[in-house]
């Protein structure tokens, strides 16, 4: 039994402090639920503060705008029906979405949106997990970093508050795509096309536009920068 | 959007939902038979994402700090379950089933934490706690979320207890003693208190892996 690590925990427990890491044995497991079981017993204080409320709403409200601009692709039907049947259908895949087929990634694959010039998928891998691109440090209002996850390379950009993570590869024929800062976009080495930080196709020099980069899901936590991807070797 | 399709409100799609939420990859592709049957209700829609905020934001904090019995983590993991179900979350489902979706987000999130700081699922959301965020009706209010359950387990533990071990964890977990301070209310040296609460402890344990 880690006696050292379960005194720490049950210490920081009781001091209101957040209990440090430690590897926790088989053994280990039932003193420190007793102990979570207990504190969470105490009278008052299981509210949330009023503080944290408020700025968990400034965070999300600065996702959803970003959200606003670039929803998430859920199957959509094909434009064939009536309006009241398209309807009809979204509403299906978006209350298939809210009980939870989305919190597994599994709709996008089973039923792929198009693929067209203009449109813009979202990378969501069958088994991914979270996976840190940059410390927030390091990623200031503006500013834009590559990353390399060995499954998966893209760009990772704060813009107005929201951040926006996309593929790295070109979409014509899969050359690996180089940050042009001072311009703000992504230049393909290839065929002269490029794509703006968004994954918006900006520039093309071929008879068909290829598609939009795959944006892939990011979020912020605990003062990193992380974005869903299947595991893998880091390169 | 009036009306509008939505799951039937059984208790089946709650716990298909639950399910849904907590595995770890695997188990994507769900056959249309299992799928959940959709039939038009008039039921309690949330008019956007700050509504299913305000209205959920403490029931899941509560229940996140059930399991870590800490604020810093509580907040953190509250604020990982928003930021993780907001994005795909479409408000066209009723409540009942942005709750559930909710929830099963909060149970990965709270996997993914002990994985992260321990390596071992210490606490983890059971069908009992999704009952307390996602009632048949709403006759459970946000209050009662997480702590009503977290009092009557500790409740429960302690009535087991012998007199000695009982007093040293009343008196350092819900009165918030230092142990110099519980130590003189019991009598004993320091040294023996912390003692006392250690061996407390375990015993507890005991009785929590019992009482599971």
């Amino acid at each position: 039994m880690s006696a050292r690590g379960v005194r720490r925990f049950v210490a920081d427990l009781l001091a209101g402090r957040r209990p440090r890491s430690f590897r926790a044995d088989d053994t280990d497991v039932g003193p420190l639920r007793a102990a979570i079981t207990l504190r969470a017993a105490r009278p008052g204080s299981t509210a949330p503060g009023d503080e944290f409320v408020t700025d968990l709403h400034r965070r999300l409200a600065a996702a959803q705008t970003d959200q606003d601009v670039q929803p998430l692709p859920l199957p959509r039907p094909v434009v064939d029906g009536t309006r009241r049947r398209l309807v009809a259908a979204t509403s299906i895949a978006a209350a298939a979405a809210a009980v939870g087929a989305v919190a597994d990634h599994a709709l996008t694959s089973r039923s792929p949106a198009p693929s067209r010039p203009g449109g813009q998928q979202t990378l969501l891998p069958n088994t991914g997990e979270w996976r840190t691109v940059s410390t927030s440090a390091d990623l200031a209002e503006g500013g834009v970093r590559g990353f390399d996850l060995g499954t998966v390379v893209g760009f990772v950009a704060r813009t107005g508050g929201a951040l926006r993570a996309v593929s790295g590869v070109c979409t014509h024929l899969g050359c690996r795509l180089a940050l042009n800062a001072p311009a703000r976009r992504l230049d393909c080495p290839c065929h002269t096309t490029s794509f703006a930080l968004n994954g918006e196709l900006l520039r093309y020099q071929l008879a068909v536009p290829p598609p939009a980069l795959p944006q892939l899901e990011v979020r912020e936590t605990q003062g990193v920068v992380q974005v869903y991807a299947p595991p893998g070797p880091v390169v | 959007m009036e009306g509008g399709w939505v799951m039937g409100r059984t208790g089946r799609g709650r716990a298909a939902a639950a399910r849904a939420g907590a595995g770890t990859g695997g188990g994507a592709d769900v056959p249309a038979a299992d799928a959940p049957q959709l039939r038009v209700v008039s039921g309690e829609f949330y008019p956007d994402w700050e509504a299913v905020y305000r209205d959920n934001v403490d029931r899941v904090y509560r229940l996140m700090f059930a399991k870590v019995g800490n604020r810093p983590d509580a907040e953190d993991l509250t604020a990982e379950v928003f930021l993780a179900a907001l994005r795909p979350l479409r408000v066209s489902a009723s409540a009942a089933e942005v709750r559930a979706y909710l929830f099963a987000t909060a149970r990965t999130v709270l996997a993914g934490h002990w994985r992260r700081t321990l390596g071992r699922e210490i606490t983890r959301l059971t069908d009992d706690d999704e009952l307390e965020l996602v009632p048949a009706d709403d006759a459970v209010s946000s209050a009662a979320v997480g702590s009503s359950a977290a009092v009557g387990r500790a409740a429960a533990i302690l009535a087991e207890l012998p007199e000695l071990y009982r007093r040293i964890l009343e008196l350092r977990f819900l009165d918030s003693c230092s142990v110099r301070e519980a130590a003189a209310a019991l009598g004993v040296s320091v040294a023996y208190a912390k003692v006392l609460q250690h061996r407390a402890l375990r015993r507890a344990a005991q009785l929590l892996e019992v009482n599971r």
